[in-house]
């Protein structure tokens, strides 16, 4: 199970995320879900380790997660927000020096480099440069990096961007699927239809607090709104957006 | 003056200022410099590298004027008035050279460029022109700075050398003339030669053959720099041994066409002269046309380029090079050198002088009968040979290849710092060490002793690997993820601290090493203090490795940026 207890991160004081607690648990799919700018890729950020909370404590299966930060690694596969890779280096390469770095067995890193690529439609671009990639291309070679390890731990920052149909239903089954063997999956994005779909559960975020952490079901009910969208806008959307776009057709046509 | 330039700037076209200024940030590749990299003081530094240069000319010519007596000055700076124009001109050409190379690609339209721009409502040639100007800029002030000193201080001395009233101004005249016609005719040939390569092969051959005609210019532009020899007088310009130099570096053609403007041209190098004005012409339209034509023509091609490039067929062969973590730093390195524009040419810089240096060791050995002893001049040659080839990759190590994509290196970090300290120290031995050693090798081997051979690779591993902790030293880093400040590292001190130490341990140790090789109890000895200074440097690296914190340097500092209000 992983656990956030009280997590805040501040920037020069000005807190991004403030006291956020939740759990997300093994077998279901957990949304955090937020506008922009709400704090959840800091969140994540600071999940995975690559920055430290200001406050509160991190914890997997009971454990902090910096007592043990390269077990915790171990366990761990993340798809970041922005398909950031070493884009001089071919997609088959990159998967290489991910499993290299993770100490992987060599036959069975390569056997398990070549499905993931044949599964993801890489194949055949192995070993182009990832410079050349579409952003769906570059999205994939995250995944496969993320999941090459098999995880317990699952981070999902925004999987579904620059994926084409076929591909986002693929990694929607697959999302489930990993669910289903036992993963604890963290899942955020802004699409709220594969949310509701994919999720067990949801954490809404809003100027870094937490507005509601409850299962889609039951946030149904309280809220009596018929759709998870109805609910993140209840929550988490301060704007008129019919309004706004109005306004910003009348300015351009000005 | 700087109003007065500023107001004949706004009056240029709206389109070609806001292109204009763009594209001269871009000349400096921003891809290459730090998150906090001070881009005025990288700039300014390279302005008082050239500066300096310029200021060393101008003593090394007048210095000793100042403690001869005044009636043997004119007979000095007669005497020395080829060699120094000649040098001047030759190094004025290196570093347009340079430029050049620096800014391959900063002329021509990429993709970026044609993607963005071409949707909006401007022309092809406010383009070209912009980024022309853009690059002009560059090379202008590069001219202006290196030649500052000289370009001032040279006309004063030597143009008084001719008698005349005019001597002076006339010197003056003819060397700024030169100069700039001899970086024109540099850089618009490099251009021509672009331009037409982009025009005649698909776009996709192109991109490949530009990066490979990058390093082959670079090395080019030095190897003619450190193998041409000086002429300085006329009875050795019509030395038959000199005619092939004569023919064939166009530093020796602006080298007339500045006597000739001078004044001073002696008939017999009137050819020579007459050479650089027409390969002047010919540079000069060349880049023209072709920067028209390429304008006009590649960039609807850029654009239906296809995004993905297949990946080169064939063996795609990655052998295990130590641990797995290993193994992945050093396949990391070496696809950062080879494959990345910025870290390639700046590699380039250092190998080129290794080559050069290389070179000029070859075409002495072959002009003796082998096969002869090892001398100190070989011995020191590979020295810094191997010297260089540290130098350089330790110094291409800190140019970060993308800080954004560090991320991965640290949510994998599954090991401690040491071992990947210990990874980084593997790719310095197997990327500069090891190929530096084998190049003296090849260069010893078949021409002298075998023995003596055998004993100086030995001792030239033991230094390679003690150059390669010494560089190591507080490098608590993967190569490739960490920045270079430009402007806010003195590189000018540590370039001159290193080769202040190389120089000061280098020579006595290739004395030691060249009467050791001559006696084997003096030989074992020195190998033996070797092995422990090379030991000792490894065992405090690896002790200081187990403490040290593995630094990453992908994000910005967790800082708001202010505004600096409360100081006022």
């Amino acid at each position: 199970m992983l656990e956030l207890r009280n997590v805040s991160k501040h920037f020069c004081g000005i807190p991004a995320v403030d006291h956020v607690s939740f759990s997300a648990q093994p077998g279901e799919v957990t949304g955090y879900l937020g506008p922009n700018g709400s704090g959840k890729s800091t969140t994540m950020k600071m999940i995975t380790g690559l920055i430290e909370a200001t406050l509160g404590h991190i914890l997997f299966q009971g454990k902090p997660i910096e007592d043990d930060p390269i077990g915790y690694k171990r366990r761990m596969g993340y798809v970041p927000e922005e398909p950031y890779l070493y884009t001089h280096l071919s997609g088959a390469e990159y998967l290489i020096m991910v499993s290299q770095l993770r100490n992987l067995p060599q036959r069975e890193s390569a056997e398990r480099i070549d499905g993931l690529l044949r599964l993801l439609s890489l194949y055949d671009d192995r070993h182009a440069s990832i410079s050349g990639y579409s952003k769906g291309m570059r999205q994939k070679v995250l995944i496969a990096a993320a999941l090459l390890h098999n995880p317990e731990l699952i981070l999902l920052d925004e999987p579904f961007s620059g994926l084409d149909v076929a591909s986002a239903l693929v990694l929607r089954g697959l999302i489930q699927e990993l669910a289903v063997r036992g993963k604890v999956v963290l899942f955020s994005s802004h699409e709220l239809d594969t949310v509701e779909r994919v999720c067990t559960r949801v954490v809404i975020l809003h100027h870094g607090k937490l507005v509601a952490n409850d299962t889609i079901e039951h946030l149904r009910s309280l809220m009596e709104q018929p759709t998870l969208e109805g609910i993140f806008s209840q929550l988490a959307v301060e704007q008129d957006t019919e309004s706004v776009a109005r306004q910003i057709a009348d300015l351009i046509h000005a | 003056m700087h109003k007065s330039i500023q107001e004949l700037f706004e009056r240029l076209p709206r389109e070609f200022r806001v292109l204009y200024r763009q594209f001269l940030l871009r000349v400096v590749d921003l891809e290459a410099l730090s998150i906090q990299a001070d881009v005025i003081g990288f700039l300014g530094q390279f302005a008082g590298v050239l500066i300096m240069l310029s200021m060393i000319f101008v003593v090394r010519l007048v210095g000793p004027t100042m403690m001869m007596p005044p009636a043997l000055v004119p007979a000095f700076l007669s005497g020395a008035a080829w060699s120094s124009e000649q040098l001047t001109i030759s190094t004025m050409m290196l570093v347009v050279g340079i430029i050049t190379v620096i800014t391959w690609d900063a002329t021509f339209p990429d993709r970026r460029d044609v993607m963005v721009l071409s949707p909006l409502p401007i022309t092809p040639l406010t383009i070209l022109s912009a980024k022309v100007s853009a690059s002009l800029s560059v090379l202008g002030l590069a001219v202006l700075m290196l030649n500052l000193a000289t370009g001032l201080v040279y006309p004063s001395f030597l143009g008084s050398l001719h008698g005349s009233l005019w001597g002076v101004p006339r010197f003056f005249v003819a060397y700024w003339f030169t100069m700039i016609a001899a970086s024109l005719f540099l850089y618009g040939s490099v251009l021509t030669v672009q331009g037409f390569t982009s025009l005649l092969l698909p776009r996709r051959v192109f991109l490949r053959l530009s990066a490979i005609l990058q390093l082959v210019a670079f090395g080019f532009f030095l190897g003619v720099y450190f193998l041409s020899p000086t002429i300085p007088t006329l009875a050795e310009w019509q030395a038959p041994e000199n005619q092939w130099w004569l023919a064939c570096s166009p530093t020796y053609w602006f080298f007339a066409v500045f006597n000739q403007l001078n004044g001073s041209l002696p008939t017999e190098l009137a050819g020579l002269a007459l050479r650089a004005w027409i390969a002047l012409g010919i540079a000069v339209v060349g880049a023209t046309a072709s920067l028209m034509l390429c304008y006009l023509r590649t960039m609807k091609k850029t654009v239906e380029e296809p995004d993905l490039v297949p990946g080169a067929s064939g063996l795609h062969w990655t052998p295990r090079l130590g641990n797995p973590l290993q193994s992945a730093i050093v396949h990391f390195s070496f696809r950062s050198l080879t494959r990345s524009r910025q870290h390639r040419v700046a590699f380039a810089f250092f190998l080129a002088i290794v080559f050069a240096i290389a070179l000029a060791v070859l075409r002495g050995e072959l002009s003796t009968a082998a096969p002869e002893p090892l001398s100190p001049d070989f011995l020191m040659s590979t020295y810094m040979m191997m010297a260089f080839a540290i130098l350089g990759l330790r110094s291409v190590f800190s140019l970060p290849i993308s800080l954004t994509a560090n991320w991965v290196l640290r949510t994998t970090q599954l090991c401690p710092s040491q071992k990947y300290i210990a990874a980084t120290r593997r790719s310095m031995l197997v990327l500069a060490v090891v190929p530096a050693w084998l190049l003296s090798a090849l260069l010893s081997f078949p021409l002298r002793p075998f023995a003596q051979v055998g004993g100086h690779l030995a001792v030239l591993a033991l230094f390679g690997w003690i150059l390669a902790e010494l560089s190591l030293i507080g490098f608590y880093k993967v190569p490739f993820t960490c920045s270079f400040l430009p402007g806010k590292t003195n590189f000018q001190i540590v370039f001159w601290g290193f080769f202040v130490l190389f120089i000061t341990v280098a020579i006595p140790l290739m004395f030691q090493e060249w009467e050791a090789l001559h006696e084997l109890s003096l030989y074992v000895r020195m190998v033996a203090v070797l092995i422990v200074v090379a030991a000792a440097l490894w065992a405090s690296n690896l002790y200081r490795a187990k403490s040290a914190i593995l630094y990453f340097e992908e994000l910005p500092d967790e800082m708001i940026t202010t505004l600096g209000l409360m100081s006022m």
